[in-house]
């Protein structure tokens, strides 16, 4: 019988163990609820996606008629889908020139502020509260050649009028151009959190070896929140690469497909031409553009660090 | 060509038929006195007491059907009150029949609509406008209602043609709701402060007037062109006024694009010189169509192109005698026809016979003749100002236009006698002639021809060839 006791001991030790690992799934059990909705409004419709891309979509017998990669090779013979993907990136590029930096310097002149310092982190939080078609609808007025507000002020200084949303060349530029005065929001608080983390006895022996403020930025700020920028970063690109509200709201994608980028084009696609085989090939595909870049931008901070 | 051409003689028939019933008025034949003035349970009590056996009220002891309508009217709209009430009175005839309304009124509601069909979630009746009705058989959205219909004694109050538009070989997929046609809107005042007393008729009358309106009136534009996504929708009444046509179906059912047509070129150019010759057109030239309306209604604009039905600016409270309507301006063809439009009643393919036959019901209740006076008389009561064109026989639009000004009246009757339907296969071409005009519109130095040029050799490829070669395989429907 000692025996017998001597020998389960061990078995009933490596029992409780597992009962024990079995116990921590009691954190998984909260993350459930969580991990399903993840799941169901997620990772289910890109499969969806994926698979109805494979067919000439029936919306009343789906999925209809499998055409393979049909739908993938319309589009990428489409003269209205490079378009789109040129104004894509030229939007992106117009929003990294005047956008994405604007952030970081708020944050910059905020770690700078000792008084009131308060009021104005609340200050630059107050935009981003305001619903964005709410700002972007504002802004449509605001450009309207007729009647806007933008047209009316510069004409009192003897500029103007210009025709804003209505010129094929400053459509681009009128519809980033609110991010810029709108900029803001959590990205200036994550910024301004990684500056204030920074060790402030840096800052003081760089102000004693003479350092100024810019090379203090250059070389102290920017290199010690780069890993925020670069997260910040990926969340911007795939932001902007499939912007859609702002330029829908604005233009709906002209004048003369001035504005048309892929995330309007996959709209049209589907809720106009009810084509939905062909706006789930164009949102895959824009999905794996999304997904190389931010490996690329991965693996180059990975080699700078 | 013989399919088009048969097509539009049934439309043209349809027309002539929907203006012939406001215009004569058939009241002989109507001995029963009008109940449009009571309240519309009233009237719906009239309507089971009258109505044949198919519209008659459900037995209590039936099933309950639960069916969706996307007939909900915003809060703002000016016939909320008519429609609340008209859905009370069907829910005290029909207490087996629970119908939840949903508000589908915003622009994107094409979008929406179809978000909700391929999600299962359709409405089990709603109401498409003509181009999409067409659209939506082709897709198998819309039930084949022919025998609801053909059972139904009410199928003979609608004007003779009015199911043309919902039928394909030999099926009825809707039942007709409205019908407007189109023509130019000009603002009265606006016109007698310039001291014009009479719309233009021709495309050089039309340029000047604007251009005197817009100097007489400091403030106004002479006109509010339509350069928005749904440009080629007002751009194709001026390729017809130049004597032609935007797609041209063929025989074998295939399509010719004719955007490098004569006709379509002399109509760009036309639209070039609108805006930078004659300088008469809005700046915003890509604002909505709502944005158009609004400058009008607010005087902002003297003309705007738009349906017969009035009621869009007197709802918004303008003044029914400062609306005038007139035929469009003869082009260089010395035609200016008219674009038939309107909706049906649709019933979702999808939903289960149950639902499809409550979803009949329904539709027939507001095309009863009780529930078509009781929605007039409540536009006379409200000044709103009733559609000159009805697709019912017996309902005398007469008696309730005597707030529409006789002579907007005599102009709907006039340019309903020449109708036009839209272009073929607009829902797949609109963006790409959208490119053309907007261009034109926005640089003074685009060349009309060559717009139109690139804009068909585009379409041509990435949407004609592949429905041809559908069409031409047998895939197509």
């Amino acid at each position: 019988m000692e025996n017998q006791l001597k020998l389960q001991l061990p078995e009933t030790n490596q029992k409780r163990s597992r009962i024990r690992k079995k116990i921590r799934w009691t954190p998984i059990l909260f993350l459930l609820p969580s991990i399903i909705v993840f799941f169901v409004f997620k990772y289910y419709p890109i499969f969806d996606a994926i698979y109805i891309s494979l067919f000439n979509y029936d919306i009343i017998n789906p999925p209809g008629k499998f055409i393979g990669f049909g739908n993938y090779e319309e589009f990428l013979s489409s003269h209205t889908f490079w378009l789109a993907m040129k104004n894509t990136f030229i939007f992106f590029i117009l929003s990294l020139a005047l956008v994405f930096w604007v952030p970081i310097v708020q944050a910059v002149f905020l770690s700078n502020i000792r008084r009131f310092n308060g009021f104005y982190r609340v200050l630059y939080q107050i935009p981003s509260v305001l619903p964005v078609v709410a700002g972007v609808l504002l802004w449509k007025w605001m450009y309207n050649p007729d009647r806007g507000l933008f047209n009316y002020l510069l004409g009192k200084i003897g500029l103007g009028p210009y025709g804003w949303l209505n010129d094929l060349h400053m459509t681009k530029l009128a519809i980033v151009l609110p991010g810029f005065f709108a900029s803001g929001g959590v990205g200036v608080l994550l910024y301004y959190a990684a500056i204030q983390s920074i060790s402030s006895e840096i800052f003081e022996a760089a102000k004693i070896d003479g350092c100024g403020p810019w090379r203090r930025i250059g070389m102290i700020i920017l290199p010690n929140i780069s890993f925020v920028i670069l997260i910040q970063f990926i969340g911007f690109m795939s932001g902007v690469l499939l912007s859609f509200d702002n330029i829908f709201v604005m233009t709906q994608g002209g004048p003369a497909d001035a504005s048309l980028v892929v995330a309007l084009m996959i709209q049209k696609t589907a809720f106009v031409q009810s084509r939905f085989g062909i706006s789930a090939a164009l949102s895959f595909f824009m999905f794996i553009v999304i997904a190389i870049l931010t490996v690329i931008q991965f693996r180059l901070q990975r080699e700078e660090d | 060509m013989e399919e088009r051409g048969g097509f539009y003689k049934s439309v043209t028939a349809i027309v002539v038929a929907a203006s012939l019933v406001a215009l004569t008025a058939c009241n002989s034949g109507d001995t029963k006195k009008s109940d449009a003035s009571a309240t519309p349970s009233e009237s719906s009590t009239s309507s089971s007491q009258s109505a044949p056996s198919s519209e008659s009220a459900s037995p209590s002891e039936d099933p309950v059907v639960e069916i969706t309508a996307w007939d909900l009217q915003p809060a703002d709209s000016p016939i909320k009150a008519l429609k609340d009430a008209q859905f009370e009175a069907f829910e005290k005839l029909h207490p087996n029949i629970k119908v939840t309304h949903i508000d589908n009124s915003q622009s994107n509601g094409r979008e929406k609509f179809l978000t909700a069909v391929a999600g299962g979630e359709g409405p089990d009746i709603s109401e498409p406008a003509f181009p999409d009705m067409q659209v939506y058989i082709q897709k198998g959205i819309a039930a084949d209602i022919t025998d609801l219909i053909n059972s139904s004694p009410e199928k003979d109050r609608f004007i003779d043609g009015s199911f043309d538009l919902a039928t394909k070989n030999g099926k009825i997929y809707g039942i007709p709701d409205y019908m407007y046609s189109t023509g130019l809107l000009y603002n009265k005042k606006l016109f007698k402060n310039a001291g014009i007393d009479h719309p233009p008729a021709t495309w050089e009358e039309f340029a000047t007037t604007a251009q005197t309106l817009q100097e007489k009136n400091p403030g106004t534009v002479g006109f509010d062109i339509l350069g928005m996504d749904w440009a080629d929708w007002h751009f194709e009444y001026y390729v017809w006024q130049a004597g032609g046509d935007l797609t041209e179906l063929q025989p074998d059912g295939t399509v010719k694009l004719q955007f490098t047509s004569e006709a379509s070129v002399k109509a760009l150019q036309y639209y070039k010189d609108l805006k930078w010759k004659y300088k008469v057109t809005q700046k915003n030239v890509v604002q909505d169509y709502p944005e158009n309306q609004k400058d009008f209604y607010t005087g902002h604009s003297a003309m705007i192109l738009g349906g017969s039905s009035i009621s869009d600016f007197t709802g918004k409270g303008m003044d029914p005698n400062d609306i005038g309507f007139a035929p469009f301006p003869v082009g260089p063809s010395g035609k200016a026809p008219s674009q038939v439009g309107g909706a049906f009643y649709m019933v979702n393919a999808k939903s289960s016979p149950e639902k499809q036959k409550a979803a009949f019901i329904y539709a027939m209740f507001f095309m009863s003749k009780e529930q078509q006076e009781y929605f007039a008389q409540f536009y006379q009561d409200n000044g709103l100002g009733l559609n000159p064109l009805t697709v019912v026989k017996d309902l005398d639009v007469t008696k309730y236009i005597k707030d529409v000004p006789a002579d907007f009246v005599a102009a709907v009757q006039k340019a309903a006698a020449d109708p036009h339907l839209e272009y073929y296969l607009k829902s797949s071409l609109s963006s790409y002639l959208v490119k053309p005009i907007q261009k034109i519109l926005l640089d003074p130095n685009a060349d009309p021809a060559s717009e139109l040029q690139k804009a068909q050799v585009l379409a041509q490829k990435e949407v004609i060839d592949k429905y041809n070669q559908d069409v031409l395989s047998g895939s197509a429907q």
